[in-house]
């Protein structure tokens, strides 16, 4: 069980959150003539990191807000919690 | 054409589960608040509205896991720029005069919410049998969203004094949470009034 600090609500249960990916994948820019490679790596392929990791979740019990969470994958340490808009 | 409350079929009255030789303030409460307005407003990225400018039913909105209240209303914060309001009086005038579409999603959804009202001095230790909220943290007029046995609710500590919790939920999920509650009630003894 991890305890999750939202930027928002502060620290809650990770009963209450969903996980969303990986938080380094940018879209590409529009208009912007891009290959089917960079395209799938877009939509599909992501990295198995172990280790740090930026990674989306969504407080969809509580405030449903997205944020930023900077965790290892390896011992579920949380380094830090950041709104959308902010970097690490 | 006929409002059903959404814990009719339930909600059946009377002293239920061991209420035997305890004290009346020992046993508790629990009540379905229905027949009361229930509004949400959400405040758009694009508004350039202050959240300290705004008000309803002479009470300002509150801030991060806030209630303001009177008599009549109670206003909760449920994330950035989303209120609920819970109202014995149908605000509908005065959200509509007020709250225009270019600031504000304004949305009646009194049929679509469950409000479980649970009294006692037990009632903290009924949310802590369901939920990971630290409970002992939510101070009177206090609120938040969480879980409860996996169902998404709103908890609104009315008044410390009497431990008065109200207990929001989606309509659909009301009997079920209905359930679940009265199953954690039952230990304490509970009386459905």
């Amino acid at each position: 069980m991890l305890f999750i600090k939202c930027p928002y609500c502060g620290i809650r249960s990770q009963n209450e959150f969903a996980y969303g990916g990986d938080a380094t994948v940018k879209r590409p820019q529009l208009n912007k003539e891009i290959s089917d490679k960079e395209w799938d790596d877009f939509v599909y392929n992501r990295k198995s990191l172990r280790g740090k990791h930026l990674e989306f979740w969504h407080h969809i019990s509580g405030c449903r807000q997205w944020f930023k969470v900077h965790r290892d994958t390896a011992t579920h340490e949380i380094f830090k919690t950041l709104k959308p808009n902010e970097e690490l | 054409m006929k409002s059903v409350s959404p814990l009719n079929n339930v909600h059946e009255l009377g002293q239920f589960g061991d209420f035997e030789n305890k004290n009346v303030e020992e046993i508790i409460k629990i009540k379905e608040i229905k027949n009361i307005f229930i509004y949400q407003i959400v405040k758009f990225k694009s508004s350039n509205k202050k959240d300290n400018e705004l008000s309803l039913d002479n009470l300002d909105f509150p801030n991060i896991l806030k209630v303001n209240s009177n008599d009549n209303t109670r206003i909760l914060w449920m994330g950035p720029n989303n209120w609920l309001i819970v109202s014995k009086n149908n605000l509908s005038d005065e959200l509509k005069n007020n709250y225009f579409s270019s600031d504000f999603a304004v949305t009646d959804i009194s049929h679509s919410r469950s409000i479980i009202e649970l009294q006692g001095s037990n009632a903290k230790e009924v949310i802590k049998k369901g939920s990971p909220f630290d409970i002992e943290k939510l101070e009177e007029n206090n609120c938040t969203n969480t879980v409860f046995n996996g169902i998404t609710i709103t908890i609104d500590n009315i008044d410390n004094s009497t431990n008065k919790i109200r207990i929001i939920s989606l309509r659909s999920f009301g009997e079920s949470l209905y359930h679940s509650v009265t199953d954690a009630c039952l230990e304490f003894g509970y009386e459905a009034i």
